[in-house]
């Protein structure tokens, strides 16, 4: 990824023009075709999805087990909600931190490793959580999911906001949606950051220079682990349960294809517009043939052959062209030799 | 007391040896030439020193202390810095970035998720100096894969200059370059003599023999010769080899 | 003790086709040097393709759905074995076709494009046969038990071992005892060398490609029995293979049919002790050993290393 215009930057124009038009979503979404809901979805797997790129596009690390997080991060907040206290605050802190917990079990064993051994790592982890998940009944309710999870009410001490309907619940994620943006922005684009990205071109200059490379990749995991936790508590809030599918490998696969197709390995905002295009071609696509997925999987395979900047790379290209400079060349990470 | 030292060290890959005996010493303002054939050992010797490999037997020594075995994070936290024969630059940053990201007041706060590393003026005025040094001040703001050949090389040792260090290690500096592109890089080691150790493993004998005080010989693994450049050109086997053909 | 002794022979069995399964997915690794995580989508497509043979008639033209499905179960099963790896091998060529535009390329690329295919070949799955649970016909003469020494054994458990020998046999004699093998060796080794040799490196790998598909296709018919088939079934089998070959090493045929063993009877014993959770162990069994890295009991440094 190459360093955009405003890094150093807090809050950007694009970050504005993003949440203004977000913003307006409510009134104009059932206008389109399309109904509020969607636009909770949209919003959580945009945190999610943010939160893997840290890992995959800057840090050049690919989890495939990712689901685990997400789905350990609904488990927990339900049982929260359920054991300790049906206060949202708390219940969200529980989803963070046990998958941030999670993340930094599984980070101590990949974090040494890189490429294939470190996906295959993922997958397994990802398998191990999938299968305590279905299995451990008393705790998960196996196949059949934790239920029933209620929407708590956003209580700020003088105002309380109810969840229940999902213009509200829109909202409340909009604003987590909006700080996950500029936490990540600034992560991206800080020292911690750009050493990340520095791993990922070249894992070897970056030790040589003093970097402790398995330290940074640990964090970079947590992190991402924590954001995936969080959108997963959002998701069992806004479905009402948490179910073991999406800790398996086909659904920790829809992240990584999401954030692929959508442009994460060029473009901060590439995951975002992964997640719109999936839920948007799975509704719409969907209504018309059963086997949308199939059509999503064709095009991410189509997108690694041809053209794996994805989306944003094209809008990259595209502006590129227009303003006259000179074509940057595909290839957005430089084989590490070691 | 040398800068960098290495003693009888041993490096074993299975069961082929690839050092053997090595010692080694450079002292502060030094510069230590390393010369002999493609497979002789230089490279693994280079590695050893920065804890890349570990020696089966043996020990390093940076300003007296023992790191045998360290990671080569901590190696380079103590004033070792190297540069690659085979280039290893961050290709999507520019040359400013690729400095930045060396200088220990950068890496001093490289856990910080809050700052934004961008636009630092104190920070990049520091990281072009380095750039003028090679030459490279006017390409500061571009991407290192978009250098040519010669600047990328030029950035190379820019990087590990960077990072301030007491030792030098450089591998193959001018690999691949013409007769002014060697000038060049001589040119700029010549300046940094006398400031710190420099270690140099190098093909070209000119400029081995032009700017280094000693030089080691290697071959099979093994220090065959060293000695002061005009004490080397008289012996027998440098001269009777293709590496002596000057002088 | 004499009680484990069915569960042993299951680990055998299952071991023997675990070995299957890693010999196929190590000749792609070793020739490619690229890792196909479709491998394990390619075994469960084979089960599939079986189960479209052997099940229900299917709704082909003019009748030919009905008139295969009256032929003797044991002559279609014998041809499901034989033509199921057919099939699913011309996938695999179509795989290799793909991954050819991502040699040369940062590793990620033909690790993220393999896991595209694996997702896409799922999803194919999915949307021709569902999510449902299958159980695959088997013929009489190989289905059901006996009792021998008090104990009941299953008769299809021991063709399985025997067929899966059989194919490692077949394996084994082609790469040791032909000049293909040889040839296949050599390009693990040295593919810049095999090409100066005058050999087509393109023709080589497509070859290889198809042979392991091929037989991790058999592996699935196989295995369809014992396991059942279900459509993400693939990825029980590509991390046995991937754990195989860590164990065993990249190259080296015997590691892959040890190590293949060794995870077997890992799982067999599991089973023993607690059934549910046995195909857990495997994946537990995978992080202890990447963990602890064993560079391989036979093999040397792989490209696995990059």
């Amino acid at each position: 990824m190459q360093t955009p215009a405003h890094a150093g930057r807090l809050i950007t124009p694009a970050m504005v023009g993003v949440a203004l038009v977000l913003l307006t979503v409510p009134l104009w979404i059932a206008k389109v075709g399309l109904y509020q809901y969607i636009g909770v979805e949209i919003l959580i797997w945009a945190i999610y999805a943010l939160g893997f790129n840290l890992l995959l596009g800057t840090a050049g690390l690919p989890s495939f087990g990712h689901g685990a997080f997400f789905g350990i991060g609904a488990y927990a907040f339900g049982l929260t909600q359920f054991h300790v206290a049906a206060n949202l605050w708390v219940c969200l802190l529980g989803g963070i931190l046990a998958a941030s917990l999670a993340g930094a079990l599984v980070a101590g064993f990949v974090a040494r490793r890189r490429g294939i051994y470190f996906a295959f790592l993922t997958i397994a982890f990802g398998q191990v959580f999938w299968f305590i998940a279905m299995k451990a009944r008393n705790v998960t309710g196996g196949e059949d999911g934790l239920l029933p999870i209620a929407r708590l009410p956003a209580d700020f001490g003088i105002v309380s906001f109810d969840l229940t309907g999902n213009t509200a619940l829109y909202f409340f994620v909009l604003a987590l949606f909006l700080a996950t943006v500029v936490a990540l922005w600034r992560l991206t684009y800080s020292p911690f950051g750009r050493v990340l990205s520095a791993i990922r071109q070249s894992e070897l200059r970056a030790a040589h220079l003093g970097y402790q490379v398995v330290l940074f990749k640990m964090l970079a995991f947590i992190v991402s682990a924590a954001f995936a936790g969080l959108a997963g508590s959002l998701f069992a809030m806004a479905q009402g349960g948490a179910f073991p599918e999406v800790m398996a490998l086909h659904y920790s696969g829809y992240i990584v294809m999401m954030v692929l197709v959508g442009g994460g390995l060029v473009s901060f905002w590439g995951p975002v517009i992964g997640v719109v295009v999936f839920l948007l071609a799975r509704d719409l696509l969907g209504a018309v043939t059963l086997t949308w997925m199939l059509w999503f999987g064709l095009l991410f395979v189509a997108v690694i052959l041809f053209k794996p900047e994805g989306i944003a790379g094209v809008f990259q290209d595209l502006r590129r062209r227009f303003s006259r400079q000179p074509a940057a060349p595909a290839q957005p990470a430089a084989r590490s030799t070691s | 007391m040398s800068a960098l030292e290495a003693r009888q060290v041993h490096v074993r890959f299975g069961d082929r040896v690839v050092l053997e005996e090595m010692n080694f010493s450079v002292a502060p303002g030094e510069l230590h030439g390393i010369m002999g054939p493609n497979g002789a050992g230089k490279t693994t010797f280079f590695n050893v020193l920065t804890g890349r490999v570990r020696p089966s037997r043996g020990q390093v020594l940076v300003d007296g202390k023992d790191v045998t075995g360290l990671p080569p994070h901590r190696i380079a936290a103590l004033g070792v810095a190297r540069s690659f024969q085979i280039m290893t630059l961050f290709d999507e940053f520019s040359a400013l970035e690729n400095v930045a990201l060396a200088r220990p007041a950068f890496r001093a706060q490289a856990l910080h998720g809050h700052r934004a590393a961008i636009g630092d003026p104190e920070a990049d005025a520091a990281a072009r100096l380095v750039l003028d040094e090679v030459g490279l001040g006017s390409k500061a703001d571009v991407l290192a894969r978009d250098l040519s050949y010669g600047e990328r090389r030029a950035l190379e040792i820019a990087v590990a200059l960077a990072q301030e260090p007491r030792v030098l290690c450089l591998d193959e500096p001018t690999s691949g370059l013409g007769s002014d592109g060697i000038a060049r890089i001589a040119e700029m080691v010549r300046r940094l003599k006398g400031r710190l150790a420099i270690v140099a493993i190098e093909h070209d004998m000119e400029f081995l023999f032009g700017l280094a005080d000693r030089i080691s010989v290697v071959h099979w693994g093994q220090v065959i010769a060293h000695g002061r450049p005009d004490e080397l050109k008289a012996n027998p086997w440098v001269r009777r080899s293709n590496l002596g053909r000057f002088g | 003790m004499f009680n484990l002794i069915p569960f042993l022979i299951n680990g055998l069995t299952l071991g023997l086709l675990f070995a299957l399964i890693a010999l196929g997915f190590m000749l792609i690794v070793g020739v490619m040097e690229q890792i196909n995580l479709a491998h394990g989508s390619l075994f469960a497509l084979g089960a599939y393709v079986a189960y479209a043979l052997l099940g229900p008639p299917l709704p082909l033209p003019a009748g030919v759905g009905e008139w295969w499905a009256e032929l003797p179960l044991g002559l279609r099963y014998v041809l499901a074995l034989v033509v199921a790896p057919c099939i699913v091998g011309l996938l695999g060529i179509l795989i290799e076709q793909g991954m050819r535009r991502t040699y040369g390329k940062d590793p990620l690329f033909g690790l993220l494009l393999t896991f595209g295919a694996a997702m896409v070949i799922e999803d194919v799955i999915r949307s021709i046969w569902g999510t449902r649970d299958y159980i695959l016909p088997t013929p009489d003469a190989i289905s059901g038990g006996f009792i021998a020494l008090n104990l009941i054994w299953s008769t299809y458990r021991f063709f399985a071992a025997f067929a899966a020998f059989v194919f490692i046999l077949l394996t084994w004699l082609l790469i040791e005892r032909t000049r293909f093998g040889a040839v296949i060796k050599a390009g693990a080794h040295d593919s810049e060398m095999v090409r100066a040799l005058g050999y087509d490196l393109a023709k080589l790998r497509i070859a290889v490609f198809a042979i392991g598909t091929m037989l991790a296709a058999a592996a699935g018919v196989i295995m369809a029995p014992i396991w059942g088939i279900r459509p993400h079934m693939g990825v029980d089998a590509v991390i046995p293979a991937f754990l195989i070959i860590v164990l065993g090493g990249v190259g080296s045929f015997w590691g892959a049919v040890i190590a293949g063993l060794m995870v077997g009877m890992v799982i067999g014993l599991t089973a023993a002790y607690a059934s549910e959770w046995s195909l857990l162990s495997m994946y537990i069994l995978l992080i202890v050993v990447v963990t602890f890295r064993a560079r391989g009991l036979f093999g040397k440094k792989s490209i696995l290393e990059a």
